[in-house]
């Protein structure tokens, strides 16, 4: 007798839940060591001072895995590179407002992409460190997000680098420039620090208290600006950047939570790294109120909304509950909301012909803009400068500074900020360190110096090293080469590269259109 | 040590005066108008008179402001107390240091 092999009845396996397959990668991926200690295992995780007793506790509220993490962000990159072709092949960048828009996009590449990386090579290094799976998850994905938000922004800005100034070297703009050593001097200092004081600088401070204030105007502009590629990648970053603000978020509710004593650690950081933050931010204050041809919102507007309405009024009075409080200096801020993107503005008009960006005096329509928005403040004291600039271009000047700015020795900002309540008046703050002088901005610059003066006094400030001799020569010439700088990157917008190709391809974008209706008319 | 830090965190100065020769870096800040952004900063040598700063680094800058005169007189100040200088005096005789910051406004 022949018998039938027996029909095995096996069920299918049954997939895992979104929420079971999350806890099987970042829980049951995790280990005991067996032939080295924990201590070993993660060596940075004590000498800050932090102490975590649960490491489970963590709960990432967004519970990604990696599968659907990858189509969500494939999704999103088809969309983006389908606009960017479009854009290309239909010469879309002559819809933009005007070309001088582009220099806030040049600000953007310069500045904000290389941020981009370095985050990237941060939190990587924070999924190694770090002994819980959860948090580690959420760095490596964090990681993954930045480098993917650096490629895009790079791909982006490309289309425009064929046709316009300033865009062509951004790399070694960053690490030589010396506006850019605003942005690169933040993310020294907080890569430098330990990986816990890095999440509160970076995934807190910045992501979250902060980023709304930079990528929202940053973005808006561009779609207010005709620049759809870069609201669309705006858009496909800004799921993104949610989640990095919920770790943030996450990151220090966690800290705060797992033991009393970290509380006053994570104050001291939030008072260091709103301010450095805070600082670098002064780039977009200017963006917003001096480079976008079509406004969106003044920088006064946009700060009240997302950080005194939303920041002040809504997270720091959850955080209370903690022992939180708002950040220190933060009234020097609000006070300065008046004044920031005029002194910013004025200060990059001034020393323009060593950037990698063009600027030009705000038009009269633009002037009573900034009356308007700035009613307290513009008319008093930074009309007279623009009135007495309009005078002075009439007479055949235009206004660069003809020598080199003093910087501030943490923010690296040049000292144009003046003392809180008294807007004639520079703030100079010295302090000395083992019998050197070092010179702060502001109140807050100079808190975060004397915290920790062995880490400030090694800064790289441009200026200084350029009088030293370390940046490609003595003369103005000489350091324009060093930068790698080309004619027509900087100077004077009217008149320039951009603006003569502006004229000349709007000519022909008009004689284009007009083409057909003319056919039209004549048949 | 203030540092938090996993090993010896000990780095010197990257705008030593020793990185400058017998130069020094100095900065003129100008407290009546607003017109220049911030204080400029000079490399000068340490004795160099105060009349060779002056015609050599201060007023080239200050020429850039249409409203410079030439001929007005100007007071002086060092770490916030009124400064004398004369023109034969050096730098360094003047008690300016490495990086200080020289406050100057047209004499009310």
């Amino acid at each position: 007798m022949t018998l039938a092999p027996e029909q095995k009845k096996t069920k299918k396996p049954k997939k895992l839940s979104m929420k079971a397959r999350y806890e099987a990668l970042t829980r049951g991926l995790d280990w005991e060591p067996s032939y080295v200690d924990k201590d070993e295992m993660f060596p940075h995780l004590d000498y800050e001072g932090i102490k975590i007793h649960d490491w489970a506790a963590w709960e990432d509220p967004f519970r990604l895995t990696i599968d659907a993490y990858c189509k969500y962000q494939a999704e999103k990159d088809k969309r983006l590179y389908a606009v960017l072709d479009g854009f290309a092949q239909g010469q879309g960048h002559l819809s933009l407002t005007d070309a001088s828009y582009l220099n806030a996009m040049k600000i953007f590449l310069q500045g904000v992409t290389p941020l981009e990386y370095a985050a990237h090579r941060h939190f990587a290094y924070l999924a190694r460190h770090f002994a819980g799976p959860g948090p580690r998850f959420a760095a490596l994905c964090q990681s993954i997000d930045e480098i993917r938000h650096m490629q895009t922004e790079i791909h982006t800005l490309s289309n425009y680098n064929k046709l316009y100034s300033g865009m062509h070297n951004w790399p070694e703009h960053f690490d030589r420039v010396w506006y850019l050593s605003v942005p690169k001097s933040f993310f020294d200092d907080a890569m430098s620090c330990g990986p816990f004081e890095f999440l509160i600088a970076v995934g807190f401070s910045f992501e979250y208290l902060l980023t709304n204030l930079l990528f929202v105007p940053f973005m808006s502009g561009s779609s207010f600006n005709g620049d759809l590629p870069t609201m669309t990648f705006g858009f496909s970053a800004q799921s993104d950047e949610s989640r990095h603000m919920t770790l943030g978020l996450e990151a220090i509710k966690f800290l705060l939570e797992q033991d009393e004593d970290n509380v006053e650690l994570v104050q001291g950081w939030i008072d260091k790294w709103f301010w450095r933050s805070y600082r670098v931010t002064a780039l977009v204050a200017q963006m917003l109120d001096y480079m976008l041809p079509r406004k969106v919102m003044s920088w006064k507007e946009s700060f009240e909304l997302y950080f005194e309405e939303q920041m002040l009024g809504g997270l720091f009075e959850d955080l209370a509950f903690y022992g939180i409080k708002p950040p220190r200096h933060v009234e020097d801020a609000i006070q300065e909301k008046e004044l920031l993107s005029h002194q910013v503005y004025w200060t990059l008009y001034q020393f323009s012909f060593a950037a990698g960006f063009t600027t030009t005096m705000p038009s009269e329509e633009h002037l009573n803009w900034l009356s308007e928005s700035y009613p307290d403040t513009f008319d008093t004291y930074f009309r007279p400068l623009w009135d007495k600039e309009a005078k002075n271009r009439e007479n055949g000047g235009r206004h660069f500074a003809p020598g080199l700015p003093q910087l501030c020795q943490v923010c690296q900002v040049p000292m144009l900020f003046t003392e809180p309540g008294d807007p004639t008046t520079l703030c100079q703050r010295e302090s000395e360190f083992e019998g050197e002088i070092y010179h702060t901005c502001s109140n807050g610059c100079q808190w975060i110096f004397e915290r920790e003066p062995e880490k400030y006094r090694q800064a790289w400030l441009p200026v200084h090293q350029i009088l030293a001799g370390n940046c490609g020569g003595p003369t103005v010439p000489d350091v324009l080469e060093w930068y790698g700088l080309q004619d027509g990157d900087a100077g004077e917008y009217l008149g320039s590269r951009d603006h003569q190709n502006w004229v000349a391809w709007q000519g022909e974008a008009a004689a284009d259109t007009a083409a057909p209706s003319e056919t039209k008319a004549g048949a | 040590m203030t540092i938090k830090s996993i090993g010896e965190y000990d780095f010197p100065s990257r705008s030593a005066q020793e990185n400058y020769g017998d130069d020094q870096l100095v900065s003129v800040w100008f407290q009546n108008t607003m017109w220049f952004a911030s204080p400029a900063m000079f490399r000068a040598p340490r004795e160099m008179t105060w009349g060779d700063f002056k015609a050599q680094m201060f007023v080239p800058f200050a020429q850039e402001d249409p409203d410079y005169d030439p001929d007005a007189p100007r007071t002086w100040t060092l770490h916030g107390s009124p400064f004398e200088p004369e023109d034969g005096q050096t730098l360094s005789e003047l008690g300016v240091r490495h990086k200080d910051v020289i406050g100057t406004r047209v004499a009310a």
